[in-house]
C-alpha cells in the first residue's frame, strides 16, 4: 500500500485493487477510489496546466467544484475533455491524460506564459485582437493569424473526432417530493417524505449516499455518521414509493417544477452492463423539490494560492476520512473561520503532522484553541500567508502578521515548512438550483455568504443550502422540508439530534483577499487574478455581469463554484461598496456540465423516426434509390445496371408516356372529413367550390392561407354525402391538418366537421400512360374501368386480387391515369397485382425525378413554386378564385401588392445551349459574368425532358407571362453556369390534356 | 380475404433479446385486432355515443377523459374529447357499426392506418417511461384508461390493459421505425418478441 | 413548462404547438374591410405580462386551448377548451388596435 495511504477507513475497498493509467504510466488504486484520490495515493500531486499561463496545478477539491485537475478520459478512439479527476471513479482499464501541456505535464513550454502575466491580463484578447485593422500587429486580421497558436496554448482539453459509439438514454419521472442531495439533511428530508407514502426520488451525484456524513467524521445520535446515513438509504431502499439516484447530478431547474438530471449509469465500469446506457438524461417533474445541495468551502486569494499542494481544509479532510489518503505529511492550515480547525484535526488524527495554524483573525474561540492543541499545531493568529514556496509542489509557505484594516505587513514575515496547505476562506451554500428557479440570493453578513431567500413556490431548502452549518440543525431541517414537501402538517421535531461534536461558530471573519506581490487566483480555472478584477474596475466596469465577461470570472466549466463570491467581494472593495449592492450573477443550467451525448441520447443514429409506406421493402428489392422527404422515404429512380440518375429518370418517364408507368402515392397527406357540415367546410377552406362535388367524383382544389397566397393544393373526393377524402401534399400533410384543426376549433366550433389523418390507412399507387387503362381492366374486378364508368375525376370501388379498392381516375402526369388506394396492409399485395398485370406491357415502376420530370413537362406546381411568397395568379391559377362565396384567404388575395405588375410568374424555360439547368439560378436578361445583377427571377425546378428531347425548367419570372417567347439568360455563379434560355408556357407538353381525357 | 401485412415483418424477431440473464423485463408483441375503428361524437353528444359502444359490445365506460375497458373481443378507450378508439378481434366493424347515427357522430375505420403494439411485463413502465413524458403509474394511469401522447414525432393511442400491460397504437407508417426503438429502449431490462 | 390540457392534464410542454395570440377575432368572412383583416392576420400582442394564447394539444388530444400565461414568469394562470366560447379570461383587443 502506499505511503499516503491510510490503513483503514473511508468508502475504499482494499482488498480490491484496480489498475489504471494517467499520462501513459501504470498505476493501482482501490475500488471506490475517484482518480483523484487514488493518484493523490500515489504521491502524484501535479495533475495539470492551467488554461492561460500554463502554472502547474493540482487538486484544490475532492468534488464537482474541482477547478484545476481536469483530466480526458480516453475510451477507445473516443476523448472526453475537460472531466475533474474528483468525479472520475477508476476501474480497471481507464486511461486518462492530463491536459493543456506540451510536450508533457512536467515541462511545458507554454509555462514562460507565466512571465508575461501582465500581457494576459484581463481583457487582453478583446484590447489586441477586436477592432479596425491598424497595424500589423493588431486588430482582426492579426487574431486570425494568431488564433490557432492561442487556441492551442490557451485552452482547455482537447474533444476528439472519433464517433461516440457510447449509448445514452433518456428517462420521465413524476414524482411527489424530489431530494436533491444525500447529505444529512436531505436524508432526514427523503425518510420522512417517504415515511408519508408520498413518491420520493433522492439524487445524488456521488457513487455514494451521505454526503458529509462519510467524511464529518461526526457521530449521530451514538453511530458515526457514515453508519448513520447508510442505516436511513437501507430503509429507504425497500420502500417501494422510493427511487434512489446516485451519481445523479441534478443539473437543471425549469418551469413548473421541471428538473434535468444526468445519471453517470456505466462511466466507473470498465464496460456497460448488456443494454445499459452509459448515461442517463432524467427528466423529472416533481410535485415538489427539497433543495439540501450543501455548500462549497471556498478558497482564500493570496499570491501563490495555486501552487500543487494548496487544497481546501475540507477536501483534505475528505480525502483523509472518505478515501483514506493523506494530501500531505507535513500540513499548515490558512483559515478564516473556526470550520478549517476541525480538518486540521482531522488529518492529524489520520496520521499527518500539523505544523502551523494561520489564522487571519486576532481573537479566536475558546473551541479552536482547544483544537489547535489537540493536534499539536503552532497556533498564529492575526496573520495570513503572503506567499508560497516549492515549483511543481508546495515546500513551504510566508506568512506575515495581518489585520482587517491594513492587511498584511511586511514587518515580522517568516517561512514555515509545509508540503500541503489547507486553506479554508467560509462557506458558500450551493443555492444554484434555486438561482435558476429564479430565487434572488440574498447576502448573509454574519455568514459572509448568499443564502437563498425564503423557500421558492415549488421548492423548499434544508442543512447548508440554508446556511445551516450544524449537522443536528441540518437534520432537523430536513426532518421539516420533508414534511412541507409531501404536504404534511408540520409537527415538533422534539429534541434535536444528538451530533458529536457540537458545532462551531460559523461566522468567518471578513476576509477574502490577502494583497501581496504575486499571482493571487481568483478563478483557478480561467486563471483569473485578483488584480484582473481590479483592473476590470479601472477599466470601467461596475456591472457585476460585464465583469463577469470581460474577465471571464466565473465562465470555466466549475462555473465559479468557488470563485465567485471572492470575486464580488474583490469588486465590491474596490467599487468601495458593499457586496450585495454589487450583487450577484444568476446560475444558469447547467449546474456542471452534461455530455451532449445524454441530451441527444435516442435521437441519433438509425433511431430516428422514419415513415416508410407499405411497398417500401418491394422498392429496396427492386433496385430503388430511396431519399428522403420529411420522415418519409420515397423512390428516387429504379436504376438499371450502369445507369446515371439522369439516364434512369429520362427512361421512366418515356417508357411511362410510350406505355405505362406506376409509381408510389401512398405519402400523399391523407385526411377524413366527416360530418354534416364536411362540404361547408371544404368551401370555406379551399378557394374553389366543393358543396357541388358529387358522390364519387373528385376535384382538385386549391387552399390559400389566410394572408392571401397559396397554402397547398390536392384532389378531394367525395365518398359520400358527408363523407370526403381530402389529399394534400406529402410535405404539407400536417400544416393542413393543423390549419384545418384551428378553423373547426377556434374559429368555427359550431361546424359539425370531424377530421382524422387517414395517410397510413390507404396505401397508393398511380399508374398511369396509354397502357393504363388496359393493365387496370386486366386486374381489377367488381367494376368497370371505361371511359363511361370511370370518367376523368370519377370513382370506382373493385377488387384487386381479393382486396378491396378506391379507384380515382386523375393525373398529375399529364397521363391518362389512376390513382389505386387499398388497405395499407394490403398494399404490396395490390401493387405486386399491378405489376404482374403491368409486365405484358412493359410498364416501368417510377420514382420521383421521372414524376418531377413529367409534372415539369406538364407544368403542375408543387413546394417548390408554392414557396409561400407566390399567389394563385402568380401560378396561373386565378381561375381557382371562385367569386361566389368567401374563403379563407379571400379577404386578402386582392391587396394592392398581390396584383401589382412586376411580380414573379410561373414560365417555362428551355436551355438553349442543350446544357442542364438547375433550381435556384437567376434569370438575367444580359449575362455579366463579373458582376451578377439585375435578376429576373429564378429557376424553381429542372430536368430533361424525354418528350422535348431539352432541358427545359419551370422558373419564377418577374412579369413571367408577357415574356413567352423572349430570350433571356441563366446567371448562375456559384456553379460557374451561364447560358441563353427561352421562356416560354409552363405547359410544354400537351398543353389541351387530350392524353389525360383519352 | 386477403391477409393483411404486418408493417413489422422485416424486423419482428421472435425470441429472447437483450440483457436477460436476470429474466425477461418486458414482452413485445403485435396485437394485429382485426378492426380499429375511431368514433367521434358531436359536442353534446357523447352519451349517447357511449351508449352505443356499450350495446355494440357489451362494454361500460365510466363517463371521463380517457375512460375505457376491454373485454376478450373488444377493447375500447376515450383519446380525445368526444373521441373513441375501438379495437375488435374479428374483420369488419366498421360496418357493424351502424348503431352510431350521423346525429351521433362520425366512425372512421383505421384498421389498416394504425398499428397496435403490446407491451407488458414488470418493466413496462419503465421501458415506455424512456419514450413518453407521461406518467405510467398505476395511480395516474389506471387499468382499462386510455391516453394521447407522441414520441417525437410519433403519436401514440396507448391503454393500459392490465396492470403491467400497455397496448400502443401507432401510425402505420411509423410502427417498424418505432418498433425499433422500442427494441432498443428494452435491451437493459431484456425482452421478449413473440 | 407544463400545460394542463382539461382533457389529457399536465403534460410537457414538447407535446403542445403554439398557435398564436388568442386576442384576435376574425371579421366577418364576407367583410371587406382590409384594416380589419390586416390587423387580423398581422397585429399581435406582444405584452410583458399574461397573455391570452392559443395552444394546440397536437402531440395528444389535438385540441385547441385557450390559456392565458404570463410571458414574464411563464406561470399559467387558466386552460380551457378553445372551442367553449366565452371572453378569454384576460382583456380582448379590439380588431386593429394597437396595444
Ligand atoms: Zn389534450
Amino acid at each position: 500500500m502506499s505511503p499516503r495511504r491510510r490503513p483503514s477507513g473511508g468508502r475504499i475497498d482494499r482488498l480490491r485493487t484496480i489498475r489504471f493509467t494517467f499520462d501513459g504510466t501504470a498505476f493501482t488504486g482501490h475500488q471506490g477510489d475517484t482518480l483523484a484520490s487514488a493518484l493523490l495515493a500515489n504521491g502524484v500531486s501535479l495533475f495539470g496546466r492551467s488554461f492561460k499561463y500554463h502554472r502547474p496545478r493540482g487538486l484544490l477539491t475532492a468534488g464537482v467544484d474541482e477547478p484545476n485537475a481536469l483530466v480526458t478520459v480516453l475510451r477507445g478512439d473516443v476523448r472526453e475533455p475537460n472531466i475533474p479527476a474528483t468525479m472520475v471513479e477508476i476501474h480497471d482499464g481507464l486511461v486518462a491524460v492530463s491536459q493543456n501541456r506540451f510536450p508533457s505535464l512536467a515541462y511545458d513550454v507554454s509555462a514562460v506564459n507565466q512571465l508575461g502575466g501582465k500581457v494576459l491580463s484581463a481583457g487582453f484578447y478583446y484590447k489586441t485582437f477586436m477592432g479596425p485593422v491598424v497595424g500589423p500587429l493588431k486588430g482582426t486580421r492579426f487574431w486570425m493569424l494568431c488564433e490557432k497558436i492561442i487556441r492551442r496554448a490557451a485552452g482547455l482539453g482537447r474533444a476528439g473526432h472519433a464517433p461516440d459509439t457510447a449509448r445514452y438514454e433518456r428517462m420521465n419521472a413524476f414524482c411527489d417530493v424530489l431530494v436533491v442531495g444525500s447529505g444529512p439533511a436531505g436524508l432526514a428530508a427523503a425518510r420522512e417524505a417517504a415515511a408519508s407514502g408520498a413518491n420520493v426520488i433522492l439524487a445524488e451525484l456521488d457513487p455514494q449516499f451521505g454526503g458529509s456524513a462519510n467524511w464529518s467524521g461526526e457521530t449521530i445520535d451514538g453511530e458515526p455518521a457514515a453508519a448513520w446515513a447508510s442505516d436511513i438509504v437501507g430503509e429507504l431502499r425497500d420502500q417501494a414509493n422510493v427511487r434512489l439516484l446516485k451519481r445523479t447530478t441534478v443539473w437543471g431547474y425549469y418551469d413548473d417544477n421541471t428538473l434535468a438530471a444526468v445519471e453517470r449509469v456505466s462511466d466507473h465500469k470498465a464496460s456497460p452492463a448488456k443494454g445499459a446506457p452509459r448515461h442517463r438524461h432524467w427528466t423529472i417533474r416533481a410535485g415538489k423539490v427539497v433543495l439540501a445541495t450543501g455548500a462549497f468551502e471556498r478558497p482564500l486569494v493570496f499570491p501563490g494560492n495555486d501552487r500543487p499542494g494548496v487544497v481546501m481544509a475540507s477536501a483534505a479532510q475528505r480525502y483523509a476520512n472518505e478515501f483514506g489518503v493523506l494530501p500531505g505529511d507535513k500540513v499548515a492550515v490558512f483559515t478564516n473561520n473556526d470550520s478549517a480547525y476541525r480538518s486540521a484535526v482531522a488529518l492529524n488524527n489520520a496520521g499527518a503532522t500539523v505544523a502551523t495554524i494561520v489564522d487571519v483573525r486576532a481573537e479566536i474561540s475558546e473551541e479552536c484553541h482547544t483544537l489547535a492543541r489537540q493536534c499539536g499545531a503552532e497556533l498564529i493568529v492575526g496573520h495570513a500567508v503572503t506567499a508560497t514556496e516549492g515549483g511543481k509542489k508546495l515546500t513551504g509557505i510566508k506568512l506575515a502578521p495581518f489585520t482587517e484594516a491594513a492587511g498584511a505587513l511586511s514587518s515580522g514575515a517568516r517561512s514555515v515548512e509545509a508540503d500541503c496547505l489547507l486553506m479554508s476562506g467560509g462557506w458558500s451554500p450551493t443555492i444554484h438550483l434555486a438561482s435558476q428557479a429564479g430565487a434572488r440570493p440574498l447576502w448573509d453578513a454574519e455568514l459572509q455568504a448568499f443564502l437563498p431567500p425564503e423557500a421558492g413556490k415549488g421548492w423548499v431548502g434544508a442543512g447548508a443550502f440554508n446556511g445551516t452549518f450544524s449537522t443536528a440543525q441540518a437534520i432537523a431541517e430536513g426532518f421539516a422540508a420533508g414534511r412541507v414537501a409531501a404536504d404534511l402538517a408540520m409537527v415538533e421535531i422534539g429534541t434535536l439530534p444528538d451530533v458529536e461534536p457540537a458545532a462551531l461558530d460559523p461566522r468567518p471573519a471578513p476576509v477574502f483577499e490577502i494583497r501581496a506581490k504575486g499571482k493571487s487566483f481568483v478563478d483557478f480555472q480561467h486563471d483569473v487574478t485578483s488584480d484582473d478584477v481590479r483592473l476590470a474596475h479601472i477599466e470601467g466596469f461596475v456591472s457585476v455581469e460585464h465583469l463577469k465577461r470581460y474577465t471571464t470570472l466565473g465562465m470555466a466549466t466549475d462555473q465559479g463554484k468557488g470563485s465567485n463570491v471572492p470575486g464580488l467581494a474583490i469588486m465590491a472593495e474596490a467599487l468601495g461598496k458593499p457586496i450585495p449592492e454589487v450583487g450577484t450573477t444568476r446560475f444558469r443550467p447547467p449546474y456542471a456540465p452534461v455530455s451532449v451525448g445524454a441530451l441527444a441520447a435516442e435521437r441519433f443514429g438509425d433511431l430516428k423516426p422514419e415513415r416508410l409506406t407499405p411497398m417500401h421493402d418491394w422498392h429496396l428489392d427492386n433496385e430503388a434509390t430511396m431519399y428522403s422527404a420529411g420522415l418519409w422515404f420515397r423512390p428516387m429512380i429504379y436504376g438499371g445496371p450502369g445507369e446515371t440518375i439522369e439516364q434512369a429518370y429520362v427512361r421512366e418517364a418515356r417508357v411511362t408516356r410510350e406505355t405505362a408507368g406506376i409509381v408510389d402515392v401512398s405519402t400523399l397527406g391523407k385526411i377524413a372529413v366527416q360530418g354534416p357540415d364536411a362540404a361547408e367546410l371544404l368551401d370555406r377552406a379551399y378557394s374553389n367550390v366543393f358543396s357541388t362535388l358529387p358522390v364519387g367524383k373528385a376535384r382538385y382544389g386549391l387552399m390559400l392561407r389566410e394572408d392571401g397566397l397559396v397554402f397547398d393544393d390536392g384532389t378531394t373526393w367525395r365518398l359520400g354525402d358527408n363523407d370526403f377524402l381530402m389529399t394534400t401534399t406529402t410535405a404539407n400533410a400536417g400544416k393542413v391538418m393543423q390549419h384545418l384543426e384551428y378553423f373547426l376549433d377556434v374559429v368555427w366550433p359550431d361546424l359539425k366537421v370531424h377530421l382524422t389523418s387517414v395517410t397510413d390507412q390507404w396505401a397508393g399507387a398511380a399508374i398511369g400512360g396509354p397502357k393504363a387503362r388496359e393493365i387496370l381492366a386486366a386486374c381489377v374486378t367488381g367494376t368497370k374501368v371505361d371511359n363511361e364508368a370511370l370518367p376523368f375525376m370519377g370513382i370506382v370501388h373493385g377488387e384487386i386480387a381479393g382486396a378491396p379498392v378506391m379507384i380515382c381516375r386523375l393525373s398529375f402526369s399529364g397521363e391518362m391515369a389512376f390513382e389505386v388506394y387499398s388497405g395499407a396492409g394490403h398494399g404490396i399485395h395490390v401493387w405486386e397485382a399491378l405489376i404482374e398485370a403491368g409486365q405484358p406491357f412493359g410498364m416501368v415502376p417510377y420514382g420521383l425525378e421521372a414524376l418531377g420530370t413529367m409534372r415539369i413537362e406538364k407544368g403542375h406546381v408543387t413546394g417548390a413554386e408554392i414557396d409561400g411568397r407566390t399567389s394563385a395568379r402568380d401560378l396561373h391559377l386565378g381561375w381557382m378564385l371562385s367569386r361566389k362565396k368567401p374563403f379563407i384567404g379571400s379577404a386578402m388575395m386582392d391587396r394592392e401588392g398581390l396584383v401589382a405588375s412586376g411580380r414573379l410568374e410561373l414560365v417555362g424555360l428551355v436551355s438553349l445551349d442543350n446544357r442542364p439547368l438547375s433550381g435556384g439560378a437567376h434569370i438575367v436578361e444580359d449575362v455579366d459574368m463579373d458582376n451578377p445583377h439585375g435578376s429576373l427571377g429564378h429557376i424553381t425546378a429542372a430536368c430533361f425532358s424525354p418528350a422535348l428531347e431539352k432541358y427545359i425548367a419551370l422558373a419564377l419570372v418577374a412579369d413571367g407571362k408577357a415574356r413567352h417567347g423572349k430570350r433571356a439568360h441563366v446567371s448562375d455563379p456559384l456553379r460557374d453556369r451561364f447560358g441563353p434560355v427561352e421562356i416560354v408556357s409552363h405547359h410544354f407538353f400537351d398543353p389541351e390534356g387530350k392524353r389525360m381525357h383519352g | 380475404m386477403v391477409e393483411q401485412l404486418s408493417p413489422l415483418a422485416a424486423v419482428f424477431r421472435p425470441g429472447s433479446h437483450g440483457n436477460f440473464v436476470d429474466g425477461v423485463g418486458v414482452t413485445l408483441s403485435e396485437m394485429a385486432p382485426g378492426s380499429i375503428v375511431q368514433l367521434a361524437a358531436w359536442p353534446g353528444e357523447e352519451k349517447k355515443l357511449i351508449a352505443a359502444i356499450t350495446s355494440l359490445t357489451g362494454l361500460k365506460l365510466a363517463d371521463g377523459a380517457g375512460a375505457g375497458a376491454a373485454s376478450e373481443r373488444h377493447t375500447v378507450f376515450g383519446f380525445a374529447p368526444g373521441k373513441f378508439l375501438l379495437t375488435d378481434t374479428a374483420e369488419g366493424l366498421v360496418s357493424a357499426a351502424g348503431v352510431v347515427t350521423p346525429a351521433m357522430g362520425t366512425i372512421t375505420d383505421l384498421s389498416h392506418g394504425r398499428t397496435a403494439i403490446r407491451v407488458a411485463g414488470p418493466r413496462s413502465e419503465w421501458v415506455l417511461a424512456k419514450l413518453f413524458a407521461v406518467d405510467f403509474s398505476l395511480v395516474a394511469f389506471p387499468q382499462g384508461s386510455g391516453i394521447s401522447t407522441a414520441h417525437h414525432d410519433i403519436f401514440a393511442q396507448i391503454q393500459r390493459s392490465g396492470p403491467d400491460r400497455f397496448d400502443l397504437y401507432v401510425f402505420r407508417s411509423f410502427a417498424r421505425s418505432f418498433w425499433k426503438m422500442l427494441c432498443h429502449a428494452s435491451d437493459e431490462v431484456g425482452y421478449e418478441v413473440r | 413548462m407544463l400545460i394542463t390540457c382539461p382533457y389529457c392534464g399536465p403534460r410537457d410542454v414538447s407535446e403542445f404547438a403554439y398557435q398564436g395570440d388568442g386576442n384576435r377575432s376574425r371579421p366577418d368572412p364576407s367583410s371587406t374591410d382590409l384594416a380589419a383583416w390586416n390587423a387580423y392576420v398581422y397585429d399581435r400582442l406582444n405584452p410583458a405580462g399574461a397573455h391570452n394564447e392559443i395552444w394546440q394539444h397536437a402531440g395528444g388530444c389535438r385540441a385547441h386551448l385557450a390559456v392565458v400565461r404570463d410571458t414574464l414568469s411563464h406561470e399559467i394562470s387558466s386552460v380551457r377548451f378553445a372551442r367553449e366560447k366565452g371572453a378569454p379570461a384576460h382583456g380582448r383587443r379590439k380588431s386593429g388596435a394597437k396595444p
